[in-house]
Formats: C-alpha cells, sequence, structure tokens
C-alpha cells in the first residue's frame, strides 16, 4: 500500500504549491481513481506517487510518502522504480527505442534492475502473458497501434514486479478497442495484488475499473471513496466532472420532473464506453 | 567546491591540452610525415583526450568524484543527445547532397546539447554524431567521410558549452539604449573582422586581380546566392532581435558562432584537404575549386573554403539553436543540467504565467 | 517455464556469425588502413581481403558495391574537378592525387557500408554490452540511430500536414523558404518535446541505475575472434609506425 499524509508540493521555479498537504491511500489489488477538472493536480499526484517529482523533475516536496509502512521519501529514483512504476499518456514516447521487439521493450525494465538473465526472461514473458500481448512478441513495438504499444509499455511495467503500479491517464491517446483492452489489462493487474492509482478525464472508463475514487481539485482532495459515491457527490457535478451516462440521464429525468426511479426497473447493461470524439 | 577550485581544474585541463599540442606538433613536425596524415588532426586527437583526462584528475583528486562530468549524463540529457544526433545527421545529409549550399548545418544539435548540458556533452554529441554518421547511420542517411571530422566536432561541443556556461545564449532582452550601440558596435566589428579575415585569404589564394572573371560562372553565381539569402535570413534575425526586441543576445551569437567556426575551420580544412583531395561531395567544393581556378594551392583554397563556410556556417547554427531553446518552455530547459544559464537573467524568480 | 520468444537467429554466413565487434574492428581497421596506406595499389589489395572477400562471403557483395559506389561518387567527382580541371599543377600531378583520392574513398565507403550492411544495431550494442562499454554510452548510441528514421518519418508527417493545410511546397524561392521553415519548426520542436516524456518513462524503469546490465542476447565471441581483432590492431599500430617514421610504400 502507498501513503501519502499531507503532501504538498511546489514545481520548480513556481511561486505557490500545486498541491496542499494531500493525504491518500492507495491498497494493493484495488485501483484507486483520480477524477477531476484538468489542471486539478491529477497529474502532479501521479507524479509524486511514481517518485518521479521531486526526483526528476525537480520542485520541493513537503510530507510523507511511504510505501507499506517504509518512508521512502529518501529513495533514489532507480531505488524506488523496483516498487513503484509509472505509465504516461503518449505511448510511441514511452518506448525505449532501443528494442527491435516487443519482447526486449519488456524486457527493458528488469534489464535495467541488474537480474541474472533467466529471470529476465521469466518476468518479460509472465509480464506479457498477463497483459495478453503473447502473440506480440517478435515485433516491433514503434510499428504497433496506440493501443498495442500502450500493453507493452504497462507489460513492461509489470516486468518490473512493482508493488504500486501509477497510470497517468493511460487510455487518452486510444481509439474505443483499445481503451477496453488497456483498461482490462488495468483490471486483470490489479487482480494479481498490485495497487493501482489511476488518473483519467473521462469517467466512465475509469468508473469501469476503479474500486474507489479521490476526486481532485485546486489541488486538494475534495472527496473520497466509492465509486458511486464520489460521482454523486454534488461537488463533483459542480466541478464539471463527466458524469456517467446514466447518471447524465437520471439528472435530466429530475429536471424534466420525473422520478429517475422509474430506470430502476429496466434492466441494466455496465457502463458502456463513449469512443472519443 | 567554491569558483578557485572549478577554475584550477579548468586551467590545468587547458595547460596540459595546449602542452601536448605543441609538443606533439613539433615532434611531428621533425619527421617526414606523408600528406595523407594529418598532423594536426592527429595531435588534436591525442591533445584533448589528454586534457579532459587532466580536468578530470584534477576533480578527482578535489572531490573525490567526478561529479561535474557525470552531471552533464544525467538521465534528460542521455536521451536528448540521440535525438540531436539524429538532427545532425538527417540535417547535415539533406543540406549536403540536396541543397548544394556551401555551409553544413551538421552542428545544430551538438551544439543544442552542450548549451543544455555543458561542453562534455556537447563535444560526446559532435563525437557519437560523426561515428555514427559513417558506421551505423541507415541509408540514405549515412555517409562514410564524416567520421574523419568527428574531432572537429568534439572542439565544437567544448567550444559551445563553454559560451553556454558563460551566459552567452541567455536571453538579453530590455537592453538599455547604450548597451545595444556597444553590442552592435561590437557585432559589426566581428561582422568586418570575419569579412576581412574572409577576404584577405580570398585574395591571397585568388592574386589581387584573380577574382572578378571567374565570379561570372553561371552556377557559381546562383549557388552563391542560395548561400547568401541564408546568411542574409540570418543577419536579418539578428537584426531583429537586437534592434526590434532589443536583445542583445544576437551579438552574442555573433560572437560565439564566429569563435567556433574559425577554430572548426582551422581544424577541418587539414583534415579535408590530406583526406578527401580538398572536397566533401557538398557545395563547399564549388567554393574550393573557384579557390583552384583562382591559382590557389590545396592547402590554401580549401582553408580559405573553411575560413569563409565556417563562421557563416555556426553563425547560422548558433541562431537556430537560440530559436529552439526560445520556443522551449522555461521549466523544460531548467530541468537540463546546464539551463539555468540559458534562462533570462530577471525572470528566474516567480513566474506564475510559466508555471501551473 | 517456456519462453515465449527467442529472437530468431537469421540463416547466417559465417560472416554474420562474428561477433559484431570483430566485424566493426575489421571495418574502422579499414578506414584507418586505407588512409595510412598511401598510393593506389595498397588500398586496393586491402580492400579486396577486407571488403571484397567478407562482402562475397556474407552473400551482400553487390549491394556493398553498388551503395559504396553511390556514397563515393559525388565526392568522386568533386575530387576531380578540383585536382584535375581546376589544378594548378600539371594535369598528371592533378590525375595521380585524385586517382589516390578515389580509391581511398571508395574503400572506406564500401567498408562502412559492408559493416552496416551486415550488423543490426541492436547486435553491436548487444555486443558492445558484453564487452563492457557503459550502458549509458550504447543506449545514446542504439537510440541515436533509431532516431534518425524516426525523425525523417516525422518530418514526412509534418509536410504532409502542412500540405494538407495548403502549405506550398513547390514554387517561387521565398514560398519554398516559408515551406521549409513550415516544417523544420514543428519538426525538430516535436522531436526535442519528446524528450521529457521519454526521461520520465527511462526513469521509471531504473534506466539510471549504476552498474552493469545484464546481455539479454550475448554474441557469438570465441578466442579466434579475440586474436584476431588484437593481432588487427597491433598491425595497425605496426602500420601507423611505419608510415610516421617514413619508411616507403609496402606496395
Amino acid at each position: 500500500m502507498l501513503t501519502f499524509r499531507d503532501v504538498s508540493y511546489r514545481y520548480a521555479g513556481a511561486s505557490r504549491d500545486c498541491l496542499h498537504a494531500v493525504s491518500l491511500d492507495v491498497p494493493a489489488g484495488r485501483v484507486t481513481g483520480l477524477v477531476g477538472p484538468s489542471g486539478a493536480g491529477k497529474s502532479t499526484l501521479c507524479l509524486i506517487a511514481g517518485g518521479l517529482a521531486p526526483r526528476v523533475i525537480g520542485g520541493r516536496l513537503i510530507g510523507e510518502m511511504r510505501l507499506d509502512d517504509e518512508d521512502v521519501s529518501g529513495w533514489p529514483m532507480h531505488r524506488l522504480a523496483e516498487h513503484v512504476t509509472s505509465g504516461l499518456q503518449d505511448p510511441a514516447g514511452q518506448l525505449s527505442l532501443v528494442a527491435d521487439t516487443v519482447f526486449d521493450e519488456v524486457a527493458f525494465g528488469p534489464a535495467n534492475l541488474g537480474l541474472r538473465r533467466d529471470e529476465i526472461l521469466e518476468r518479460a514473458s509472465t509480464a506479457m502473458r498477463q497483459v495478453g500481448i503473447e502473440s506480440l512478441a517478435g515485433r516491433d513495438p514503434r510499428l504497433l497501434s496506440g493501443g498495442q504499444q500502450q500493453l507493452v509499455i504497462l507489460a513492461g511495467l509489470m516486468a518490473m514486479r512493482p508493488r504500486v503500479l501509477v497510470l497517468d491517464e493511460p487510455v487518452a491517446h486510444l481509439d474505443a478497442r483499445g481503451t477496453r483492452e488497456v483498461l482490462d489489462a488495468v483490471a486483470a493487474l490489479s487482480g494479481t495484488g498490485t495497487a493501482v492509482l489511476m488518473a483519467e478525464q473521462r469517467t466512465s472508463a475509469l468508473a469501469s475499473v476503479a474500486d474507489s475514487l479521490a476526486l481532485v481539485a485546486g489541488g486538494n482532495i475534495v472527496a473520497q471513496g466509492s465509486v458511486a459515491e464520489v460521482l454523486d457527490d454534488a461537488a463533483t457535478v459542480a466541478l464539471g466532472v463527466e458524469p456517467l451516462p446514466e447518471q447524465r440521464l437520471r439528472m435530466r429525468l429530475r429536471a424534466a420532473g420525473l422520478d429517475p426511479a422509474l430506470l430502476d426497473a429496466a434492466p441494466q447493461d455496465p457502463a458502456p464506453l463513449e469512443p472519443r470524439a | 567546491m567554491g569558483v578557485s577550485g572549478a577554475w584550477l581544474r579548468v586551467g590545468g585541463g587547458l595547460v596540459v591540452f595546449v602542452l601536448v599540442a605543441l609538443g606533439g606538433l613539433s615532434a611531428l613536425a621533425g619527421l617526414d610525415v606523408d600528406a595523407a596524415l594529418d598532423r594536426f588532426a592527429l595531435v588534436m586527437m591525442v591533445a584533448i583526450p589528454a586534457g579532459v583526462a587532466v580536468y578530470a584528475l584534477v576533480e578527482y583528486l578535489q572531490t573525490g568524484r567526478l561529479d561535474s562530468i557525470t552531471r552533464q549524463f544525467d538521465t534528460r540529457t542521455l536521451v536528448l543527445m540521440p535525438v540531436a544526433m539524429a538532427l545532425n545527421i538527417v540535417l547535415g545529409t539533406v543540406v549536403a547532397s540536396a541543397l548544394k549550399v556551401p555551409i553544413y548545418l551538421d552542428s545544430i544539435g551538438t551544439i543544442l546539447v552542450a548549451a543544455l548540458a555543458g561542453p562534455l556533452a556537447g563535444a560526446a554529441t559532435g563525437f557519437l554524431s560523426n561515428v555514427i554518421w559513417t558506421y551505423l547511420a541507415p541509408p540514405p542517411f549515412g555517409s562514410p567521410f564524416a567520421v574523419p571530422f568527428a574531432v572537429v566536432a568534439v572542439v565544437v561541443g567544448l567550444l559551445a558549452g563553454t559560451f553556454a556556461r558563460w551566459g552567452w545564449l541567455r536571453p538579453r532582452r530590455g537592453a538599455s539604449g547604450r548597451q545595444l550601440a556597444v553590442g552592435g558596435a561590437l557585432s559589426i566589428s566581428a561582422l568586418i573582422v570575419m569579412t576581412l579575415l574572409a577576404l584577405r585569404v580570398w585574395l591571397a589564394a585568388a592574386g589581387a586581380d584573380g577574382i572578378a572573371p571567374e565570379a561570372d560562372d553561371g552556377a557559381f553565381l546562383i549557388l552563391g546566392w542560395v548561400a547568401m539569402s541564408l546568411i542574409v535570413v540570418t543577419a536579418v534575425g539578428l537584426v531583429v532581435l537586437l534592434v526590434r526586441r532589443r536583445d542583445l543576445a544576437a551579438a552574442y551569437i555573433l560572437l560565439a558562432g564566429g569563435i567556433t567556426g574559425v577554430v572548426a575551420a582551422f581544424m577541418a580544412a587539414p583534415i579535408a584537404a590530406s583526406l578527401f583531395g580538398g572536397v566533401t561531395g557538398s557545395g563547399a567544393d564549388f567554393v574550393i575549386a573557384a579557390f583552384r581556378q583562382a591559382g590557389a594551392d590545396l592547402q590554401q583554397a580549401v582553408l580559405g573554403q573553411s575560413l569563409i563556410s565556417d563562421p557563416v556556417d555556426k553563425v547560422i547554427t548558433y541562431f537556430v539553436v537560440y530559436l529552439i531553446l526560445g520556443a522551449m518552455a522555461t521549466r523544460t530547459k531548467a530541468r537540463f543540467p546546464q539551463g539555468q544559464y540559458l534562462l533570462p537573467a530577471a525572470a528566474d524568480d516567480d513566474d506564475p504565467a510559466v508555471y501551473p | 517455464m517456456t519462453l515465449l520468444y527467442i529472437p530468431e537467429r537469421r540463416a547466417a554466413t559465417p560472416w554474420h556469425r562474428l561477433d559484431p565487434l570483430t566485424r566493426l574492428t575489421v571495418g574502422v581497421a579499414t578506414m584507418l588502413a586505407a588512409v595510412l596506406l598511401g598510393g593506389v595499389i595498397c588500398p586496393l589489395l586491402l580492400a579486396s581481403v577486407a571488403v571484397v572477400l567478407p562482402a562475397a562471403l556474407a552473400g551482400v557483395l553487390r549491394d556493398v558495391l553498388r551503395t559504396g559506389l553511390l556514397l563515393a561518387l559525388p565526392l568522386a567527382v568533386s575530387v576531380v574537378i578540383v585536382n584535375v580541371l581546376f589544378a594548378t599543377g600539371t594535369t598528371e600531378q592533378g590525375i595521380a592525387i585524385a586517382a589516390e583520392v578515389v580509391v581511398r574513398v571508395l574503400t572506406m565507403a564500401a567498408a562502412a557500408v559492408l559493416f552496416y550492411a551486415t550488423t543490426r544495431p541492436s547486435e553491436l550494442v548487444a555486443s558492445l554490452q558484453y564487452h563492457g562499454a557503459s550502458p549509458r554510452l550504447t543506449f545514446v548510441i542504439h537510440n541515436g540511430v533509431a532516431m534518425i528514421p524516426r525523425l525523417a518519418e516525422r518530418a514526412r508527417e509534418v509536410t504532409a500536414a502542412q500540405r494538407a493545410r495548403g502549405l506550398d511546397t513547390e514554387g517561387s524561392w521565398p514560398r519554398r523558404a516559408r515551406g521549409v521553415l513550415a516544417v523544420a519548426a514543428p519538426t525538430v520542436l516535436g522531436a526535442v518535446r519528446e524528450v521529457e516524456a521519454r526521461t520520465l518513462a527511462l526513469e521509471t524503469r531504473a534506466f539510471a541505475r549504476p552498474g552493469s546490465r545484464t546481455v539479454l542476447w550475448p554474441p557469438h565471441d570465441t578466442a579466434g575472434q579475440r586474436v584476431a581483432r588484437w593481432g588487427i590492431l597491433v598491425a595497425l599500430l605496426v602500420l601507423f609506425v611505419a608510415r610516421i617514421s617514413g619508411a616507403p610504400l609496402p606496395c
């Protein structure tokens, strides 16, 4: 479990804090979602959770960050990376460009850890199976679709065997199919006991995998709880966070003077994903 | 480690470099060296690593570590270097083979890395660019003739990194009228010196009245115009910087480009002359041909061409790098090892417009 | 546990099976020797032993000769123009210089082409790492090679996008200049902007960890090849000393 206690962060050169005394738990085996308007601090929170801020991008961090009750503030990036890894938005931009094959790309992280050869091969193979990209092993990662590339990145992160996986809008650049595949993989990974922290603009995408949500606004976490609790919260709606389709329908029914409860009579489908325009 | 410690390292490195260079040159001068062996490049290949090694040794003795060197090769720089190398190779190939203008534009990446990360990172970028250009670049970007010039690229990187460390690539907007006048005067004198230097070599090569008839050559004239237009664009750009945006950096760019260019010319010309009969298969060859036709011997002709092409090339290159740096976000630049020396002096305090 | 993927060993020739470092040594040594050896006959002998023979062995002789010629041609033409047509000395002197340079340039070009036509960058990088090169150095080399076509591809994409928006890349000079700028600026800046994301992506995968890395696919080095590499280096050194002390050409 990754724990934040009263974490404040200021970018290098900035005049005010971007996050204000944030506290958050990211428990093992569950997907913790971050929602909120853009610019609220979701990405910053992801950078901090992944250890990249302040280690790689500079800035000033105050507060406590613990990994399974161990204070990790003083750890260098390469040590933290053995336990916490991060995925970003742009799939192609994350490729190492030093791997001719998907297999080598997935093995890049474990190889950096200086493991023995057979352990690297085993980890890469297992991670590819977990994510479901065994059939791509011999392909050139640069020539895959965005969704496939994001799966390759995900497998590469999993091959590090992290306790915590941080994902900052991993499906933002993907089409409907790629989104579905990546979300399925995320759900499968959290099923293996990994703690997942995932920020996402599209509420419907996040709601389909998250076990709990935290609402970030103005550099604070303003609401925390189950998916339904947070999304039905008046603050969430007021902040303009995209509601789920069903929620939107209920709100419209209510606004039109109808009883939203009439929806409950109808058989329900799981929240469908909308293709991004 | 204070300023004096850094000076001791740099001074030690420079002294050893000069000693090795002079010693090597005088040692080789006594021998009957074949024309194919370029003495100057050979000595540099020993003297530069020797200088760097002494710098490293002094730092290690002072601090027990090599921070000032390893710091220049952080992950961010190691990711930028390949981009810069590709930029050198792709642009260099296109300019040399397609445009046929007597400039090279193959050191933009080198100078960019040197500015952001430091002299040694710049030198490494220049060196690896030329090595990859010859041995690993996929067709159609390969060139077997780049690797001998790697030593020149190393020096370009070292110089550019040092100039940037001195703040020469810092924007200096809002300079006072007097500063602008002084900067403008200095720039114009630098231009005049460069022109005179080029002209002197040209005249020495061509003889007092040797140029006029040959200059009527049609192809030569057109190529001259292409090169001239590039030069004019840069010159206009620098003047715009200086006058309209009141950015004194223009003067520094001119100075840095001029110095780097002259040094590069003196290093590259002997290599080109002794290895390849003075030619590179690019637009510069026409300038050499003109010199030869005007009666210069090979060494003179190549040096003459280099002294014309290189400073112009390097001024354009520094100007392009300055534009690239200007287009980068302040906080992105600041994260590079030497980025703080590229920020405008006034804006290193809080700037809420730039930071989220 | 079964591995999902074993990199295919290409149906290789003996030349391909050599450790890439050995092939690199041959290539670099050939280029240096071509410079050290003056005259016309010596470099030609060298080229036939160190370039033509291995190229034939590797089944790439035609490619090597064709690409080598193509690369060397513009330079060769310039050499002739500068030294023969515009020369100050006698025509014979000019031809002698031109012939020497053309042979040297051809040898160098063919040696370089032989190397990169038979070696994938990843193979070389694995070999360099196996022989103790820093993982940072090999990363920069490998990534640099990969970035070249990527940058060219990006330029093509930008060109297509700008054309779609009505940009003119043909026509008069000022128009073309604007076209070049409209393509060059986004290409370069886009590539530079990508640096930040890749930095984060590498750091989160422990790229900055000091120490060595395990080589996944080690090269086939042999005792014979080690001896050969040292032999080539010693021979080169002997040649260098001989030439610098003014010894006459052996052929």
